[in-house]
């Protein structure tokens, strides 16, 4: 384990080397991905001036889910991002290769790859929006509370990370799956909202096919109102082991199956 | 008199050798059908989201219109809104990012040709693309669904012929702005960044998220002087019928006057920049 987190900082440390060339390009990833949380925030005021409450929300209460689900994408966003890359050119550029020399797994190889530090500004908003629910008493904090608050935010992280690896996998067999993983990555944009809204099909895909409403609506939904434990928190640890095993399964497959383009 | 008709002839013709990049473009969108149909099917989806979003707040109100749009309205607005982005926002920042970034647009540069009517060309051809698929499949759409939840259906062609011409200006537009936006790829290396900042600022600013009459008032007016209404938000607001002729008429020649401003801004710009790559060598 200490050898893993060893091998981890020298990556990170040789990232943060490479960032300070360029601070300019920090601050355009960080402003990007602020900008783009704080339009999905100036829609909910806009249309909330028109209207008391959405489905029986009110504003404060999107506000939270809204934040709450920005967590676990942006972690996802922070330490996997290079998922992204095993979909889209990987294998097509035989850079996997590189991965099955080393005598470390291919899996760890892959995470430590890239540290997106772009994600910070999406995590600020998340934080800062969840801080605000807490100040104008849309949740209250309590001991349990906020040990069930880490806990889910880090089975959302896995089920974001899981879905990413399970799609991206697929480019073992189709070479390039980048189209498909961003499909079902854009379901996570159905699930900042209440999942009620939707009709049922759509409802059922985002929470067991691809199950991104158990990473952000049905947990944030345990904060705010009395639901059983049972059907949020507890089940979305559940299906992100479900899912993680799964994907990880489908990647080992996969790993089997991979033929070097030979270069 | 003579002369200048057979000049304006050759002038013509010079403007055929740009033919060729609107067919590659074409080409180029076929090859990878794949991947191009599941992209448009991500953008459909997230036009579903928001159609879901709106029918929820719509359900929640006690009003019959929000905004000034009542649901039929605002389902059409937020369809013809995906129609007319799909033909207008044809994005060229990443191309010359990597353009820049690969040094090809130096080999572009003694070419005989002009780059920006080069670029323009394949915009254009990429527009032919989308405009068949998705935007004209989803009108039709958007056409069945009014005929069924209409009272009074009526197919108006004028509108929608100035709907066109409105979107074909703002497709313009939004090209000179990209190409002047797309020469910050000399300053910066992280195009996609920028990408991203910019495309977040332009949903709000051309009305694709929200239509703009949600916005403050003060907000609004500030709006009139930015031509990025003229983008998406006044072609929809044409086709939805709600506004008058001559207004329409006042809203088309404001887009005339902003392709005519950044033109000649495009032009200075680039010329500077040229001049600097000249310096360095490149």
């Amino acid at each position: 384990m200490r050898y893993y987190v060893k091998i981890y900082r020298l990556f990170l440390s040789q990232y943060i080397k490479s960032l300070m060339q360029s601070k300019l390009n920090f601050f355009v990833g960080m402003f990007g991905s602020l900008f783009v949380q704080a339009s999905g925030i100036v829609f909910l005021y806009l249309v909330f001036e028109q209207i008391p409450l959405l489905n029986g929300w009110s504003v404060e209460e999107l506000i939270f889910i809204y934040g709450f689900s920005q967590i676990p994408k942006a972690l996802d966003h922070l330490f996997a991002d290079y998922i992204w890359l095993l979909s889209s050119r990987m294998i097509t550029n035989g850079e996997f290769d590189r991965y099955l020399l080393r005598p470390v797994p291919a899996f760890f190889q892959l995470m430590c790859d890239r540290f997106q530090l772009d994600a910070i500004g999406e995590l600020l908003v998340g934080v800062a929006l969840v801080v605000l629910s807490v100040n104008n008493g849309t949740v209250q904090i309590t001991f349990a509370g906020s040990i069930l608050f880490i806990i889910s935010i880090l089975a959302g992280f896995l089920i974001f990370m899981s879905v990413k690896l399970f799609f991206a996998s697929l480019a073992f067999w189709l070479t390039n799956s980048a189209p498909i993983l961003q499909l079902g990555y854009e379901i996570s944009n159905f699930t900042k909202y209440p999942v009620s809204i939707y009709p049922k099909p759509i409802q059922f895909v985002s929470s067991f096919i691809v199950p991104f409403a158990f990473a952000s609506f049905y947990p944030a939904s345990y904060f705010i109102r009395d639901m059983s434990l049972w059907t949020t928190i507890a089940a979305e640890v559940v299906i992100s082991c479900i899912a993680w095993i799964i994907a990880r399964s489908v990647f080992v497959k996969g790993m089997s199956v991979y033929n070097s383009v030979g270069n | 008199m003579k002369d200048s008709i057979l000049n304006f002839n050759k002038k013509i013709k010079d403007l055929f050798i740009y033919t060729p990049f609107i067919k590659s473009v074409l080409k180029d969108n076929l090859a990878y059908k794949g991947t191009f149909y599941l992209y448009i099917l991500c953008k459909i989806l997230c036009v579903f989201i928001t159609y879901y979003l709106w029918k929820a707040i719509f359900l929640s109100s006690n009003n019959a219109s929000l905004g000034g749009f009542t649901k039929i309205e605002m389902v059409t607005y937020i369809f013809m809104s995906f129609v007319c982005s799909n033909i207008v926002f044809i994005s060229m920042t990443t191309k010359i990012g990597n353009d820049v970034m690969d040094g090809t647009i130096s080999i572009n540069l003694i070419k005989p040709i002009s780059y920006k009517l080069k670029l323009l060309s394949e915009s254009f051809g990429e527009m032919i693309y989308k405009l068949i698929f998705p935007s004209l499949f989803i009108w039709v759409g958007v056409e069945f669904y009014k005929m069924y939840h209409m009272e009074t259906y009526r197919f108006l062609l004028s509108n929608t012929l100035l709907f066109l011409l409105s979107s074909f200006l703002g497709f313009i537009i939004y090209f000179l702005f990209e190409f002047c936006f797309g020469m910050l790829a000399f300053y910066s290396t992280y195009v996609w960044g920028m990408e991203i900042i910019k495309n977040s600022i332009l949903t709000f600013l051309t009305g694709q998220l929200i239509p703009l009459t949600f916005f403050p008032d003060t907000i609004q007016k500030i709006f009139d002087y930015l031509p990025f209404a003229s983008m998406n938000y006044v072609p929809v607001m044409i086709y939805l019928g709600k506004i008058n002729r001559s207004k329409i008429i006042f809203l088309i020649g404001k887009q005339m006057l902003w392709i005519l401003l950044l033109e000649i801004f495009s032009y200075i710009l680039w010329k500077k920049i040229t001049k600097r790559i000249s310096i360095l060598g490149g």
